[in-house]
């Protein structure tokens, strides 16, 4: 995926930024060397050249004249053809072995298919690079320097002092992902989640999980922090902190959760549970809508606490929530569901929300052919525990109609069947020509 | 005419001067209360009330006697001094427990030889018995001490004592007994520790008011910590204080999901202790007040937990042990957290759930656990006072 991110202004097809003598002067790029290589082998220059180039990605400002116009990257080994445009040897390559006969940028046919190698173009962006490169690394040894330091800082401080070094080092760790491999090396996992326990402040504990969340924890890391007095701590934070504490919570925990000896009663917690469904509920905030669906959809997996779910109440307030949901979200929310309508006390709570009939047959056919999938499910469950009752529902909300779209379309041979056996479901309860009469296509598209 | 209205109403005007001068004064009065009820009404608003509630022997007066000595001025000496009757009628009341205790068990019991106590004692026996059943204690002499520690070390006494909880042993029995030699010194100054220890039942209201103090400076926030009596006829008192309160720190004794009630002998205390919270937390007063459970004596709850299965309290039926150890210690803690988790979610209304509910594992009597403890639910109420005012 190419980074660079060419500013809306700017075109290819002349009047881009050009990089101007002062600047190159200035820079020392036209002047002095820039080290490495002689100016004979180009492929020693270029293999430093594609490091550099990765290392700093994302580079901001790169100037357009470094542009291969096919690929929108920084050019590595820039070759010019006979109309003078010049592109990525490998890029231009490839257009001419597709067949192409002319140039791509000013669409003139070729009366040469010779590419000439842009020597000069090489090394100015080598030199750039370069430049850019030393810099990074000089600041790259700065911060991991005050990071080493900081995590001294913290095995000896308390208090303030302790929330405010925590408050850099997360700064940081945000900013330059080589500080997140300072932090392992130095011990700072195992640190960090020392600080955790039972008399943790909620700024201190924020703080750490904020830093522990951007890191890669092994496994041993990871079971350390499922301790139940750890675990509480972070539910606890879920619960009170702001919308980036709880989504911190939320993902850590999801992170613990991919650990191999995972054992479901440390989800098995109520306020947990609660404080998801909180979360997934605020409006205010999608990012943490969507985190709360996903640690939850994850969490529902596990049979054993499906239970719980249903005691707080989430089935009545995810259907609620349904028709407000994006459609990343609106797939999690009815997995979950579906995954609650398992259970006997999940399916008498979808039964009793007087939602659940009308938003599901709204959503069939509607957003993607998963979501059509989870709902009909849920539905199916729904009027297979109560048929009288909820087939009719059902049918008045327009279910039949939805079904025969769901049948004629090109959804797969599983759900036509599964809708086929719903519809014969709820027809039972009908005359042949009532039911027909609902199904008319027209009120779907009411 | 004019001039003599003018004249009239000068004299007229001035007749009625030592009336309008008192007028202002009593208007300036009025005007000074006004203002000092409206000051004061202020300030009320700014200090959060919280109400230490639960049932009888929980440690809330524990936990009240530790804020004192943390964010107070402590116990002067003439304070502490007058705890010295109190530990001694404990002194009193303990060993006579036991020794009627004792004769129960030898009647009822199947293996009753083990609760005789020696013929030696048995006059001693009588002898306190007879004593702790007066209303007046007399002063622990050395002689007295002497005669208790004998009992006290006598084997049926001791396994009266290891059976204890279907009687109504004091917690503190074990501390005082152990130390009644210096309890019984002429000059003898209660410590900061034996008052923790000191058990009296409260009865009535007491209440402090204090200010938690910060890092560097004092955090601004004043407390005013209100105190009950824990046993059944005292809680018809509770109901004067429900309104207008920030916290109510709810104290759950986990060591006594063995034990009866003092004013009811066939009712498990830990049962009492759920319905009670249960009852607590549907009072409409509380809609939007924070609950802080502390989950108390847990020093008590950690030995006793490897002897006796928690299953024996009808709200643990379900509970299974996994391992041994300190390991088995934290996975009966866990479990009781969750039953009363469970117990809060049942008992609250779904509008309500956005109320702070926070569990703490205590132990009233350790200083460092209060300060850590209550610095976390300073913590919490601040932050919650923050995003009501929407600052956070």
């Amino acid at each position: 995926m190419p980074q660079y991110q060419q500013p809306p202004s700017w075109r290819l097809e002349g009047g881009g930024q050009i990089l101007d003598l002062e600047t190159a002067v200035k820079d020392g790029i036209l002047g002095g060397g820039a080290g490495g290589c002689g100016l004979g082998s180009a492929t020693c220059e270029k293999v430093d050249l594609k490091k550099m180039i990765e290392e700093l990605e994302p580079v901001e400002d790169v100037p357009s004249v470094f542009i291969c116009p096919i690929s929108l990257e920084p050019m590595v080994d820039p070759v010019t053809l006979c109309t003078g445009q010049t592109y990525e040897r490998f890029n231009i390559l490839k257009w001419l072995s597709m067949g192409h006969l002319t140039c791509p940028t000013t669409m003139q046919e070729l009366w040469d298919d010779a590419v000439t190698p842009n020597r000069t173009l090489h090394q100015l962006i080598h030199a750039w690079f370069s430049q850019r490169y030393l810099r990074f690394k000089k600041r790259s040894e700065d911060v991991q320097g005050r990071a080493a330091e900081l995590l001294e800082t913290l095995k000896k401080v308390k208090g303030q002092a302790r929330v405010q070094a925590l408050k850099e080092l997360q700064k940081m760790a945000v900013d330059h992902s080589s500080v997140q491999k300072t932090v392992a090396d130095y011990g700072g996992v195992a640190l960090l989640t020392s600080l955790l326990g039972p008399f943790t402040s909620h700024a201190v504990g924020s703080e750490a999980i904020g830093i522990l969340v951007n890191l890669s924890l092994d496994s041993e890391a990871k079971v350390n922090l499922m301790q139940p007095a750890k675990i509480s701590l972070v539910v606890d934070m879920l619960n009170e902190g702001t919308i980036d504490t709880k989504i911190n919570c939320t993902r850590l925990i999801e992170m613990l959760m991919g650990e191999k000896d995972f054992r479901s009663e440390i989800v098995s917690s109520l306020s947990l549970l609660a404080g998801l469904m909180r979360l997934a509920k605020d409006r205010r905030h999608p990012n943490g809508t969507w985190t709360g669906l996903s640690l939850l959809k994850t969490i529902c997996s596990h049979e054993r606490v499906r239970g719980l779910i249903v005691s707080v109440g989430a089935v009545s307030q995810l259907v609620e929530l349904l028709p407000n949901l994006s459609p990343e979200c609106l797939e999690l929310a009815l997995h979950i569901l579906d995954d609650l309508s398992t259970i006997p006390e999940g399916r008498v709570a979808l039964k009793d929300c007087p939602r659940t009939i009308p938003n599901a047959v709204r959503l069939l056919m509607r957003v993607s052919e998963s979501c059509t999938q989870y709902a009909l499910s849920i539905l199916w469950a729904v009027c297979k525990l109560a048929p009288d009752e909820c087939a009719s529902l059902a049918v008045e909300a327009g279910l039949a109609a939805k079904l025969l779209l769901v049948i004629q379309s090109g959804c797969s041979p599983e759900l036509k069947q599964r809708s086929a056996e719903l519809l014969k479901l709820c027809s039972l309860n009908y005359t042949a020509t009532l039911f027909i009469s609902k199904c008319k296509l027209t009120r779907t598209i009411q | 005419m004019l001039s003599l209205v003018l004249d009239s109403m000068g004299s007229f005007c001035s007749r009625q001067k030592p009336y309008n001068e008192a007028d202002t004064e009593e208007n300036e009065q009025d005007a000074e209360i006004e203002r000092r009820i409206a000051r004061e009404t202020k300030a009320e608003q700014h200090i959060h009330k919280l109400l230490l509630l639960g049932a009888g022997e929980s440690g809330k007066s524990t936990i009240f006697k530790q804020i004192k000595l943390l964010f107070q001025t402590g116990f002067d000496e003439a304070e502490l001094r007058s705890y010295t009757s109190v530990i001694h009628a404990n002194v009193y009341q303990t060993i006579k427990i036991l020794y009627d205790g004792a004769k129960e068990l030898a009647q009822n019991e199947s293996d009753s030889s083990k609760y005789v106590v020696s013929l030696d004692n048995k006059d001693l026996g009588e002898k306190l018995s007879e004593i702790g059943s007066r209303l007046d204690y007399p002063y622990l002499t050395k002689e007295i001490t002497n005669e208790i520690k004998t009992l006290w070390n006598d084997a049926a006494i001791q396994e009266t004592y290891a059976r204890g909880n279907i009687l109504q042993v004091p917690d503190c029995a074990q501390y005082f007994m152990e130390n009644l030699e210096r309890l019984s010194e002429a000059d003898y100054v209660p410590t900061k520790e034996d008052v923790l220890y000191a058990r009296v039942r409260t009865t009535g209201v007491v209440e402090i008011q204090f200010s938690p103090v910060g890092e560097s400076r004092k955090s601004g926030e004043v407390y005013r910590l209100y105190d009950v009596g824990g046993q059944r006829n005292e809680r018809r008192k509770w109901i004067h204080l429900f309104e207008g309160v920030t916290a109510v720190i709810f104290c759950a004794a986990i060591s006594e999901y063995d034990q009866m009630l003092f004013e009811d002998e066939t009712k498990n205390r830990m049962m009492e202790t759920k319905e009670l919270f249960d009852w607590v937390l549907k009072q409409s007063c509380f809609e939007n007040t924070s609950f802080m459970l502390f989950l108390n004596k847990f020093d008590i709850f950690e030995k006793k937990v490897q002897k006796v299965p928690l299953n024996i309290c009808e709200w643990f039926r379900d509970y299974q042990p996994m391992a041994s150890g300190k390991q088995e210690v934290e996975h009966a803690y866990e479990f009781v957290k969750k039953k009363f988790e469970e117990l809060y979610f049942q008992s609250t209304k779904p509008e309500r759930v956005d109320r702070v509910f926070k569990i703490y594992r205590t132990t009233a009597l350790d200083q460092k656990l209060v300060k850590k403890t209550f610095k976390l639910v300073d913590e919490t109420l601040r932050r919650r006072n923050l995003i009501e005012a929407g600052l956070l």
